[in-house]
C-alpha cells in the first residue's frame, strides 16, 4: 500500500507500518499490523474502519508513541513523531478511557492542562468552557469514582480538547455513550470540523464514518483493504433499484414465474431489481399494482466494507 | 523550566493520590499507634531502661514502616498506571516518559518525607514523655531512615517500571535485606582469614556483590543512638551522597526499561 499523499499539509503520515507481539509462554510472535501506510491532511476528518481486532488500536498507539512500531516510520506534523511541540498540538482519546478515578472532573483536566504547560487562568477559563460542551457542568464536584461510562467517554474527549489541538486522533470515540450522547458527541465533532480541526477517528461503526468523514481508510487483519476519498471509493453507479408496491397477490405469482424475486412485507410488496425496471413497472402496472416508491440503491460504505473484508478471506484462502 | 513544571505535575497528582488513599492513611494511624505501644512496652521494662525501650522502638518502627511504605507503594506505582491504563491519557501528551518517570518518584519521595516527619513527631513526644534522650543526633538518625527508604523506593520503582507488583515486592524486598547485610561481606573481604581466605575462587562474587548492592547499614544508626554516640552532620551528607549515587543509578536504569516500554 503506498502513501496516497505526501503534500506538506500533511499533519498525520505513517509509512509501512508494522508491529508483532510476542504472545504466551511460548513467545509466538502475532503481527497485529502488517504495514499500514497513510496520510492524513490538514482540516480532513479521516476515519479508521474496520472490525474488531483488525489493528486500529495498535496502529493509533503507535501513532501516540503508546506502541513503538516492529517496522516502518511515522511523522507528525511533518517531523518525527516524539517532538514535544508536535505532541502539544494533538489531542487524544484512547479507546474506553480511564483515568484517575479520586479526582474531581476539574482536578484531571488541571493535571492533564499543566502538562501542556497552559497558564493557570487559562486553565481554569477552558475547563470550565469544556465541561459544558462535554456536558458535565452539573457533576463538576463529584469523583470520577461515581462517574458512568458515559460520563467518563465525555471526560475522555474533555482531556483530548484541553490544549485546543490542531489534531484529534480518538479510537472508538462513541462508543460507550447512548443514543443521545452519541448525538451529542457527533454534533461536537461536526463542530469541530467545521472549526478547521484535522480529526483521525477510529470506529467500527459504518454509519459514524459514513456521517462524518472526508476519507476513509478501510483496515482489516493487519493491512488497509481501501483507501481513499468516500465518494472515489463508492461506486456512484447505480447498483439496484428498490420498488415498493401494493397489489393483487396473483402479481406475486405472475412476477415469480418471470423470474423476479418479490419480498411480501405484510400488505406491502418489494422487489430489488439490477437493471432495467421498465419491464417490470409496466407488469406491475398492468396487473392494477399501486406503486409506492422506486428508489436507485448505490453502493454504501457497509458493501464497500463487505466487499473488502471477502476480497481480503478469498486472497488468503487462494494464497 | 518547563521540564520541571511537568515532572511536578505528576508528583503533585502522586502524593495526591496517596493522601486520598484510604489505606495509606490507615497505615499511618497504625504505624502512630506501633509507637504509642512502646509507652505501653516501656513500662514492662527494667527499672531504668523505659528510655532505651522507647527509644529503641521508636527507631525500629519509623525505620519499618518507612520500608514497607516505600516497597508498597513503589510496586504498585508504575504497575497500577498502566494495568489502569491511566497512562494511555498522559504518554501521547508533551511529556518525555523518564519526566514521568521522575515526577512519580518525587511525588513519593514527598508521601515517605510525610510519613517519616509525622512519625518522627510522635516519636519526638514519645521520646519527650520518657524523658529519653532528644536533641539533634535524634533529627540525624531520622534523616538517615529518609535515605534508607528513599533508596528503597527507587529500587521498587526500578522493578515496578517492567514487573508486577508481586515479583517486584519479592526482589524489592531481597535487595532490602541483600543492602543491610552487605557490610557482613564487605568485612570478610578485608579479614585476613573466613570463606574468601579459604576459598579465594568466591572472592570475585563477593566484591561483585558489595560493588552492586547498596551497604544500607550506613543509614541505621539505632545502636549509636542507643549508646548516645554522636553523630556527625558530615556522616549524614555523606551518607546522602553514598544514596543519591544509588538512587540516580537505579532511576537511570528503571528510565531506560520504560523508555523501551510499549503500552497495549
Amino acid at each position: 500500500m503506498t502513501i496516497e499523499d505526501t503534500s506538506k499539509s500533511c499533519v498525520l503520515e505513517l509509512h509501512d507500518l508494522h508491529k508483532k507481539f510476542s504472545v504466551g509462554l511460548r513467545m509466538k510472535k502475532v503481527e497485529a499490523v502488517r504495514g499500514v501506510s497513510l496520510a492524513v491532511k490538514s482540516g480532513e476528518v479521516f476515519g479508521f474502519l474496520g472490525p474488531n481486532g483488525a489493528g486500529k488500536t495498535t496502529t493509533i498507539k503507535m501513532a501516540m508513541g503508546l506502541i513503538r512500531p516492529s517496522r516502518g516510520s511515522l511523522q507528525l506534523f511533518g517531523g518525527p513523531p516524539d517532538r514535544l511541540e508536535a505532541r502539544a498540538r494533538i489531542g487524544y482519546l484512547p479507546e474506553h478511557p480511564y483515568f484517575y478515578d479520586y479526582l474531581k472532573p476539574t482536578e484531571i483536566l488541571d493535571f492533564y492542562a499543566r502538562l501542556f504547560g497552559i497558564p493557570r487562568a487559562e486553565r481554569k477559563r477552558r475547563i470550565g468552557e469544556l465541561l459544558e460542551k462535554v456536558g458535565l457542568g452539573h457533576v463538576q464536584n463529584r469523583t470520577l469514582r461515581k462517574f458512568s461510562k458515559g460520563m467518563l467517554q465525555r471526560v475522555g474527549i474533555a482531556q483530548a480538547l484541553i490544549n485546543d489541538p490542531d489534531l484529534l486522533v480518538l479510537d472508538e470515540p462513541l462508543s460507550g455513550l447512548d443514543p443521545i450522547g452519541r448525538k451529542e458527541v457527533r454534533d461536537l465533532l461536526v463542530e469541530l470540523r467545521r472549526a478547521g480541526k484535522t480529526i483521525f477517528f477510529s470506529s467500527h461503526i459504518l454509519s459514524d464514518i459514513e456521517m462524518l468523514c472526508d476519507k476513509v481508510a478501510i483496515v482489516h487483519q493487519g493491512r488497509i483493504q481501501s483507501i481513499g476519498r468516500m465518494d472515489d471509493l463508492l461506486n456512484s453507479e447505480q447498483m439496484s433499484t428498490e420498488i415498493t408496491f401494493r397489489g393483487p397477490d396473483s402479481l406475486v405469482n405472475q412476477l415469480s414465474s418471470g423470474g423476479v424475486e418479490v419480498d411480501v412485507l405484510g400488505d406491502y410488496m418489494r422487489i430489488r431489481l439490477e437493471g432495467t425496471t421498465t419491464e417490470v413497472l409496466k407488469t406491475l402496472l398492468a396487473g392494477g399494482a399501486q406503486i409506492d416508491s422506486v428508489v436507485p440503491k448505490r453502493e454504501s460504505l457497509e458493501d464497500l466494507f463487505v466487499r473488502g473484508v471477502v476480497q481480503a478471506k478469498d486472497s488468503e484462502e487462494a494464497s | 523550566m518547563k521540564g520541571w513544571s511537568r515532572v511536578y505535575a505528576v508528583a503533585s497528582n502522586t502524593w495526591r493520590e496517596a493522601l486520598r488513599n484510604r489505606a495509606f492513611i490507615g497505615l499511618m494511624i497504625v504505624a502512630v499507634g506501633f509507637l504509642f505501644f512502646s509507652l505501653a512496652l516501656a513500662e514492662l521494662a527494667v527499672r531504668g531502661e523505659a528510655a532505651r525501650v522507647v527509644l529503641d522502638f521508636g527507631y525500629f518502627a519509623i525505620s519499618l514502616f518507612g520500608v514497607v511504605i516505600a516497597i508498597v507503594m513503589g510496586v504498585i506505582l508504575v504497575y497500577k498506571e498502566i494495568e489502569k491504563k491511566t497512562i494511555f491519557t498522559i504518554i501521547p501528551k508533551p511529556i518525555h516518559r523518564h519526566e514521568f518517570l521522575l515526577g512519580k518518584y518525587l511525588g513519593m519521595v514527598v508521601v515517605l518525607v510525610i510519613e517519616v516527619v509525622v512519625m518522627a513527631s510522635v516519636w519526638a513526644l514519645v521520646l519527650w514523655a520518657r524523658s529519653a534522650p532528644l536533641g539533634m543526633d535524634t533529627v540525624m538518625g531520622v534523616i538517615l531512615i529518609l535515605l534508607e527508604i528513599m533508596v528503597i523506593a527507587s529500587v521498587a520503582l526500578l522493578f515496578s517500571s517492567f514487573s508486577s507488583p508481586v515479583l517486584s515486592g519479592i526482589f524489592t524486598f531481597g535487595i532490602f535485606i541483600l543492602g543491610r547485610l552487605s557490610y557482613l561481606v564487605g568485612d570478610m573481604l578485608v579479614s585476613t582469614k573466613g570463606v574468601f581466605v579459604n576459598n579465594p575462587s568466591l572472592r570475585p562474587l563477593g566484591e561483585a556483590y558489595v560493588a552492586v548492592f547498596p551497604d544500607l547499614s550506613v543509614f541505621n544508626v539505632s545502636q549509636d543512638l542507643l549508646q548516645g554516640v554522636s553523630i556527625p552532620l558530615d556522616y549524614v551528607i555523606a551518607s546522602g551522597g553514598y544514596a543519591l549515587s544509588y538512587i540516580v543509578a537505579f532511576m537511570a536504569i528503571a528510565m531506560l526499561l520504560f523508555q523501551r516500554r510499549d503500552f497495549i
